[in-house]
């Protein structure tokens, strides 16, 4: 069985029934719901394996309540909502892709997944609402009246990436009212544990404690669901019992989600998750290898397989001069591209042998899906012999390095590959980007640019995170599009720590150490579900991610160059908002 | 991996040096890719090749007796240049190890893609 691919196994009581199903759909022609062909390819096997889950308890906190509305409840529920759009309504939210949502309380901001407390929307929860509210108050199903409400309806295919409602923005108890259809949704454990959970039609959801602030959920796109087939199972978790399982096709389910906004600061245990409290406790410089090494594991590596995908799709014209330079190597030469990302330089001239590594292993994997040689390594480490290169690029890969020492030991490992007279080209963003009165591409938002550091597809009105101010006086602010470099918060970096400051993507640099923000675009398909740190009823979450970046003055790279020994520079020149070196081994 | 690759590798686990090389190969699914014979490229690798580790993983993957040395007037000799041409690049690792001879430590090779990353502790620094 070819490995890393999806198999179902089917179980028969006898020989001959199997036989039969083999003879009748092996190789069978069949079509979908979206109307493509499939063939169904079968095979016997002398034992189906499969791993016996453990016996599963629900998420601490974690309460599913059947039945909580009746019939007739269900029916004016849904017919009370009115999905036509009416721009004059705050509560109207455009039809997404995914699914549509509306909001009734207060208003939402997506770009930073929290609430605007002090904007309540005129009108409060709808007056059907408040009767069966309280109704579950008195049955002890909730203890607190919420004052928001998202409603969203999901269509079959449609689903959630798994995260946790913002800790800062509601209070524990987060109540959902499935309407319609039953659903299967994921719980995650940030260790690792996952537990399905069937909410049945009418039933009521309630999260508390840590379901609530520390567990993910989620509900997997897709348009059917796997249940245990037994007749008795209403809902609740999905053990497996693998003999008894079934398809459920889903149907159109509406969720209520009510949430009390919170107004005092979250004060859970659960501080890696907790916005107020930890988790996002702004990046700031480094003041030594550890908190560097830490920085650009948060920043550059993790952010980096996030979107590989996206990211590959926007590095696809490789750049004039570099090209210049790998076609001027001499026939057999032996070539290494020091984070070669997507590999785009790895198959420009046949006549070199050329090596691809990059410390991205999601990178790597589309590298090798273009028959390139590539490995994954770390540049501060490169696991070759040395002198065994002819020749080094290293593009747009050393300003990834958060400290003076670290860049300066990334080129001291690019120059160690190098044999006597090998040459290597180095790339690094450049903090000028405009240059001897010439704005770059990337300034321009040229979309035609090759040198474009930033998503070519980047929609240019993105401003980067706007600053949320928080009335309640606490410093939650996720990130500071302020100029300046140094911003002391009671709860962020200690006092003496320079804050880095978010760019303004298509900006000019006003910080040589900045963090710049990436917007994950498009469907990443086959890959893993991004998962934002987002809200239930957040409608098509379109992630940003802040990649750390030291940009480079004039004449900085090649200071640092210097710095090395056993090299000489041959060229030094600007590139459409690069600096650039191409240096030689001694 | 190819093994030209194979031949450029060395472990960079922390105190090993030049010890680290060359990493021993083992592989657990080989495939054999075919990649356009040009005999000018290849005479070219030749000198840079280090032979002796290159006869000992293609020992290891069972190929064709590699010579020892190459032989002399190589250039010209088509014979030589084809065998080199399918045992440096035609020869493809997707899945197996590579071990530092010195420290021990196991890198995997997955779907042709080697992972050289070290752990914090091991990195020479």
């Amino acid at each position: 069985m070819p490995p890393n691919k999806p198999y179902a196994f089917v179980i028969y009581k006898t020989v001959e029934e199997s036989k039969k199903t083999y003879a009748t759909l092996n190789g069978k022609e069949i079509i979908d719901d979206l109307g493509q062909k499939i063939i169904l390819y079968l095979n016997f096997v002398e034992q189906a394996q499969w791993k016996k889950l453990g016996l599963q308890a629900l998420p601490p906190g974690l309460l599913v309540v059947e039945e909580s509305v009746s019939s007739e409840d269900e029916k004016m529920l849904l017919e009370s909502v009115n999905w036509t759009e009416d721009t004059g309504n705050q509560n109207f939210q455009k039809s997404l892709k995914h699914r549509r949502v509306k909001h009734f309380g207060y208003e939402f901001h997506y770009e930073n997944n929290t609430v605007d407390k002090d904007k309540p929307l005129p009108g409060g929860l709808p007056d059907i609402c408040n009767s069966i509210l309280e109704k579950w108050l008195k049955e002890g199903y909730i203890k607190h009246k919420p004052d928001q409400l998202t409603i969203n309806q999901y269509e079959p295919g449609h689903g959630i990436p798994a995260h946790i409602d913002t800790h800062s923005a509601f209070e524990d108890e987060i109540i959902s009212l499935s309407l319609g259809s039953e659903i299967v949704m994921d719980f995650k454990h940030p260790e690792g544990d996952t537990v399905q959970v069937m909410l049945p039609r009418r039933s009521l959801l309630v999260m508390t404690g840590e379901s609530r602030y520390l567990w993910t959920h989620g509900i997997t796109p897709r348009k059917f669901d796997t249940v245990p087939a037994s007749e008795q199972f209403k809902g609740g978790i999905i053990t497996s019992d693998i003999g008894d399982l079934t398809l459920s096709k889903r149907g159109i389910r509406t969720s209520f989600t009510f949430r009390k906004v919170r107004r005092v600061p979250c004060n859970c245990s659960y501080s890696s998750v907790c916005d107020r409290q930890g988790k996002t406790t702004p990046p700031c410089l480094p003041e030594s290898s550890k908190e560097a090494w830490q920085l650009e594991r948060e920043h550059v590596h993790r952010v980096y397989d996030l979107i590989a995908r996206h990211f590959s799709s926007t590095r696809h014209s490789p750049w004039p001069r570099i090209v210049e330079f790998l076609k001027a190597l001499p026939s057999g030469s032996v070539v290494a591209d020091i984070g070669c990302g997507n590999g785009k330089y790895l198959g420009i001239n046949k006549d070199l042998y050329m090596v691809g590594c990059d410390r991205s292993q999601n990178l790597v994997d589309i590298c090798r899906e273009r028959q390139f040689q590539a490995l994954v390594c770390d540049a501060l480490s490169l696991p070759f012999r040395s002198g065994s290169f002819d020749a080094c690029i290293s593009i747009a890969v050393i300003h990834h390095f958060s400290t003076v020492e670290r860049r300066v030991a990334a080129l001291q490992e690019l120059a160690r590959l190098l044999r006597p007279g090998g040459q290597a080209l180095i790339y690094v963003w450049a903090m000028e980007q405009e240059y001897k009165n010439q704005k770059s591409s990337y300034l321009k938002g040229s979309k035609t640019s090759h040198e474009d550091e930033e998503e070519i597809n980047s929609d240019t009105s993105t401003e980067g995170l706007p600053v949320n101010h928080m009335p309640d006086g606490g410093s939650e602010d996720p990130g500071s599009s302020v100029p300046s470099a140094v911003n002391i918060k009671e709860e962020g970096c200690n006092p003496r720590k320079v804050e880095l400051p978010v760019h303004t993507n298509r900006t000019c640099f006003h910080s040589q150490d900045v963090l710049v923000p990436w917007h994950l675009k498009g469907n990443p398909g086959k890959d893993k579900t991004v998962e934002p740190f987002g809200l239930a009823g957040c409608p098509d979450p379109s992630p940003v991610f802040h990649r750390y970046y030291h940009v480079f003055c004039d004449g900085e790279l090649e200071a640092s160059c210097q710095a090395l020994g056993d090299v000489s520079i041959l060229k030094s020149y600007y590139d459409q908002g690069n600096w650039c070196v191409v240096l030689q081994k001694l | 991996m190819k093994l030209l690759t194979h031949n450029l590798l060395s472990s960079h686990v922390r105190g090993v040096g030049t010890r680290g090389f060359p990493l021993r190969l083992q592989a657990t699914e080989v495939r054999i890719n075919p990649v356009e014979f040009n005999p000018d490229f290849v005479a070219r690798m030749i000198p840079k090749v280090e032979w002796a580790a290159l006869v000992q993983a293609a020992d290891t993957l069972n190929l064709a007796e590699v010579p020892k040395e190459p032989t002399e007037g190589y250039e010209h000799d088509e014979t030589f240049l084809r065998k080199m041409h399918h045992v440096l690049l035609e020869v493809d690792v997707l899945e197996g190890t590579l071990q530092c001879p010195e420290s021990g430590r196991l890198f995997p090779i997955s779907r042709g893609i080697p992972n050289m990353l070290l752990n914090d502790e091991e990195t020479e620094t």
